[in-house]
């Protein structure tokens, strides 16, 4: 549900001058025009790089907002008493960025001082870029065609997280953090709340004027347990899923009722034997396989990293251009979708960072290869008439490039159960949870860890076991998949730290599936 | 450029704003310009203006609030400090805050150059321009980054301390690949000034790497293997080793510092007589800030002083409680290196491989520092001290701690950019039983 009236308590400040607050402000009832002076200052950018010789322009002004607010609990020195630990910070950062094309290659210049007579300036600076560069362009800039859009858009949410007192949410993350400590064993207790928003302007020299709010929340539990006597540390985290939602998502978390089976199960961990290597066949919990889907079918069709506009840093991509509509990455179970409209994903919004309508579409149908991730001035590249609305910038001052959607397999079904994945492995582990994670520059051969590890014997779940992980290459690994639980266990999980590009930028994206299972995977011992 | 009269009103204001009995202020501001390149052509670019003020309030009662700005009119720097100072008085009291540290006296520093602050595409295209024309004449496709920052960071509180400092930094990296993608090689420079930078250079030694490894690759098994490890990937893991000598971890079992039973490896010899880390924020090459995120000046200190644990991190309010001087966090890296050259290291190796350098370094166990990652742009087996064929990359699972330990030659020291942690000051290393763990068939 949207929720335009909670603004006010957003501000916090209802009589405040400030500029960001006076451009972001509260709207007219459920208007879907922009601001008026962000549309003014728009106009700005757009005429001074048409002044300036450039044949596009876009400029977006931009205010987030982070929160973060929480307890580290761990024992005074040399002694069992706790030392209880809170923690509270309130970050803004606003500013805006120009983009142009001059001489068909793009140029970029922010700043952080948001006036008329700074945006005309910058952008004259980034036209400057433009032609500075463009004796060294490979080919010049070409864009897909977009519609022009004028709107105003929010994010779904219910409760706006910002408008919770910062007591309640000290209140709510320490009784947490202390039910977790309650055991000795547990020397370290940790927990945080975690809420973003994003208010964002978008105008182009094609005339789209775009004004966009987004709530973000994230909250986390985590417990370190330490046997002294036996020099083993083990953690255990509650990992809920962060998500483009209010604060009715940090209501439905439960971190309360949560805290003592993470501190058991940390226990539990702590005690656990180590796993016997060897190929076995692994059940994974949504809560971790979003992270193999991120990393493995993610990144590899991203098209920028195909094309080796990324090989500098994040690397290129085995699923190379001619692999389109041809290569079996997976099993026929396999079907993949790349999408920035999903309720409570975290790339979810209305418009991307060119102005393009975001969608939804096909990465992998039935195992098979079928679409790449796109954005305005790539379509062209792969014969494609329009973008796939993936682009994203991380910050008023980031360029915006080629970023990850809402990436997530389809459930499988209706009757597919996690005991019924679980029930056909003979010898095997289920993994809950994210841990350590690592895949090469062309997303070919990745290790996993996870957060907790039960073994599967004879079809049934036994206890825990310890020091975990697993290896495997991106189209074997979705190959061996013969098993996908049910849509009523689908759940979505994600990072706001998906990193790429350079200068580096982060990305919030979220990954759904259900519980899945995958035959004869390579499992390691760790240390 | 925020000048120090500038930095020191602002703070001024900030803390005349403050009702509560302490106010900290950090001020950053950069203002950078960058290029990114890809085959064979320039394919962003931009140039930019950033800031930020945090601004932390503490109550008597120790309760803290924290908030961050980047607007600088006064009615957004009074609100930051109401924002921080209306947290302070919801949260709770802190048992671990220490009182504010009064008037410091910091090191002065040499790592602003003037050419580098003002320089702009004029003074960078170049190094492209060579590296794409050494691609092209090569049949070889490049790609690479090259960056450079102006920076004014400033410290003040109102126990009357301040700290004002300057730096530039810059740095090019560049891929080169070779047709249809079999073969990569990379290389790299950063420095405090651009005029260290040489794009000719650069470009020469990634383009040897990628035709090196042009022909066919030995797929070797994996296994332990003795390797040369270049600086870019010795700095990935002395940077991710320094990270974790803090005494508290240590001390309460979560470090590979800790000991069985309890206690610490503090004072013990852990490494060969030739392994020494340390920071040193005077070494000219890696200058680093007068002061670290505790506002205690940055200092020369050992962590590992020849093979010995010689200090662990104390922060201020841990070194209270264990009756010691607290140690300023690690500002920057440096191992130290011998005499050697590369071309000896490789002279000395029956059978090994060099590796250019690591990528996707994850922590597999927080208390053993056992790491996962990659090989990536360049390994090469070596046999009777030669460098005979390319070799496939492998990921391997292994620790930096073990590393240093089988450490048996390292060339001499310099300024090294890794793929996770920026840059250190290190050799490259020979090191023997490094534990590859699978084969890796990227490129």
């Amino acid at each position: 549900m949207q929720n335009h009236l909670s603004r006010r308590t957003f501000l916090g400040m209802s009589a405040s001058l400030l500029v960001a607050d006076r451009l972001f402000g509260q709207p007219a009832a459920n208007s879907r025009k922009p601001n008026p002076d962000l549309e003014r200052l728009g106009a700005v950018a757009v005429a001074e790089a048409k002044k300036a010789g450039a044949t596009y322009a876009d400029i977006r002004i931009n205010r987030y907002r982070q929160q973060f607010s929480g307890y580290r609990l761990a024992p005074q020195r040399g002694s069992n008493k706790t030392d209880e630990v809170p923690f509270v910070t309130d970050q803004a950062s606003f500013g805006f960025g120009v983009r142009v094309i001059a001489n068909g290659q793009w140029g970029f210049a922010a700043s952080p001082l948001v006036t008329a007579s700074e945006i005309a300036r910058i952008t004259r600076e980034a036209v400057v870029v433009a032609k500075a560069n463009a004796a060294l362009q490979a080919s010049p800039v070409q864009l897909a065609p977009t519609k022009k859009y004028v709107d105003r858009w929010t994010s779904a949410y219910q409760k706006d997280p910002f408008g919770i007192s910062v007591d309640e949410k000290l209140e709510l993350i320490h009784g947490a953090a202390v039910t977790l400590k309650k055991d000795p064993k547990i020397m370290v207790a940790f927990g945080f709340l975690a809420f973003r928003a994003e208010d964002k302007y978008f105008a182009s020299s094609e005339g789209s004027s775009i004004q966009q709010y987004i709530v973000q929340v994230f909250p986390s539990l985590q417990a370190t347990a330490v046997d002294i006597q036996k020099n083993i540390s083990r953690s255990r985290s509650y990992q809920v899923p962060p998500s483009t939602a209010g604060w009715e998502a940090i209501a439905k978390a439960n971190l309360g009722e949560n805290a003592p089976r993470v501190r058991d199960e940390a226990l539990e961990h702590l005690a656990a034997p180590p796993v016997t290597p060897g190929k076995k066949d692994l059940v994974l919990l949504p809560s971790h396989l979003w992270l193999t889907i991120h990393e493995s079918l993610g990144h590899s069709t991203e098209l920028d990293r195909a094309l080796g506009f990324e090989a500098n840093f994040a690397g290129t991509s085995f699923m190379t251009t001619e692999k389109m509509g041809k290569f079996k990455v997976g099993s026929d179970l396999i079907n993949v979708f790349g999408d920035r409209t999903n309720e409570g994903g975290l790339a979810t919004v209305k418009y991307d960072d060119d102005g393009v309508l975001t969608t939804k579409f096909p990465i992998v149908e039935k195992g098979v290869f079928k679409h790449y991730q796109t954005i305005r001035d790539q379509a062209h590249l792969i014969d494609e008439k329009e973008s796939r609305g993936c682009c994203y910038a991380d910050s008023w001052s980031s360029v915006p490039f080629q970023r990850m959607p809402n990436v997530w397999l389809e459930a499988g079904p209706r009757e597919i159960n996690p005991d019924s994945l679980i029930s056909g492995v003979d010898d095997g582990i289920l993994i809950d949870g994210d841990g350590s994670f690592s895949i090469d520059q062309q997303r070919y051969n990745f290790q996993f860890g996870g957060d907790a590890f039960w073994q599967i014997k004879g079809g049934k779940k036994a206890g825990m076991v310890s020091r975990v992980a697993y290896q495997s290459k991106t189209s074997d690994f979705w190959n061996s998949c013969d098993g996908i639980a049910g849509p009523a266990y689908w759940q979505q999980f994600g990072s706001f730290f998906d990193g790429k590009g350079e200068p580096e930028q982060i990305n919030a994206v979220s990954h759904g599936c259900s519980p899945a299972r995958f035959r004869q995977v390579n499992v390691l011992l760790t240390d | 450029m925020l000048t120090q009269k500038d930095a020191k009103n602002l703070i001024d204001k900030v803390i005349g704003f403050s009702k509560l009995p302490q106010c900290e202020v950090n001020v950053t501001w950069t203002e950078d310009a960058f290029i990114r390149f890809a085959n064979n052509g320039i394919t962003t670019s931009g140039y930019r203006i950033t800031q930020q003020i945090s601004i932390s309030s503490v109550t008597d009662d120790k309760r803290q609030g924290n908030a961050v700005v980047t607007e600088l009119i006064d009615d957004a720097l009074q609100h930051g400090v109401q924002q921080a100072e209306d947290l302070a008085k919801i949260s709770k009291p802190n048992p671990e805050d220490m009182p504010a540290l009064g008037p410091q006296k910091y090191l002065t520093l040499a790592n602003f150059d003037a050419y580098t602050a003002a320089a702009r595409g004029d003074a960078m295209i170049p190094h492209v321009k060579a590296i794409i024309e050494s691609a092209k004449s090569g049949e070889l496709t490049a790609a690479g980054f090259i960056q450079r920052s102006s920076n004014a960071i400033a410290v003040g509180n109102k126990a009357n301390l301040f700290g004002y400092h300057t730096y530039t930094d810059c740095s090019l990296t560049n891929t080169m690949r070779t047709a249809g993608g079999a073969s990569s090689g990379w290389a790299s420079q950063t420095s405090v000034s651009l005029k260290d930078i040489n794009g000719e250079a650069v470009g020469k030694i990634s383009a040897e790497k990628a035709k090196r490894g042009a022909v066919t690759k030995k797929k070797l098994d994996p296994g332990k293997y003795t390797i040369i490890l270049e600086p870019a990937g010795v700095s990935d893991l002395v940077g991710l080793l320094a990270g974790n000598f803090g005494a508290r971890s240590a001390e309460q079992g979560q470090s590979f510092l800790s000991k069985q039973g309890g206690g610490t490896h503090l004072g013990e010899k852990m490494f060969p007589d030739y392994i020494t880390l340390r920071s040193d924020p005077l070494d000219t090459k890696l200058a680093t800030a007068p002061w670290g995120p505790s506002l205690l000046p940055n200092q020369r200190l050992p962590w590992i002083d020849k093979g010995v644990v010689k200090n662990l991190y104390y922060d201020r309010f841990w070194a209270s409680k264990a009756n010691k001087e607290p140690t300023p966090a690690p500002g920057n890296i440096v191992l130290d290196g011998q005499g050697h050259t590369l071309d000896d290291l490789i002279a000395s190796v029956d059978r090994g491989l060099l590796v250019t350098r690591l990528w996707y370094i994850r922590t597999l166990q927080p208390q053993t520092l056992q790491l996962t990652g990659l090989t990536r742009d360049g390994v090469f087996l070596v046999e009777k001290g030669k460098i005979t064929d390319p070799v496939t990359n492998f990921r391997w699972n292994e620790s930096p701690v073990r590393v240093l330990q089988n450490t048996r030659m390292l060339s001499r020291a310099s300024r090294a950019q890794g793929s996770e942690t920026g840059s250190a000051i290190v050799p490259a290393i020979v090191a023997d039983d490094f534990n590859f763990a699978s084969i890796s068939d990227a490129v």
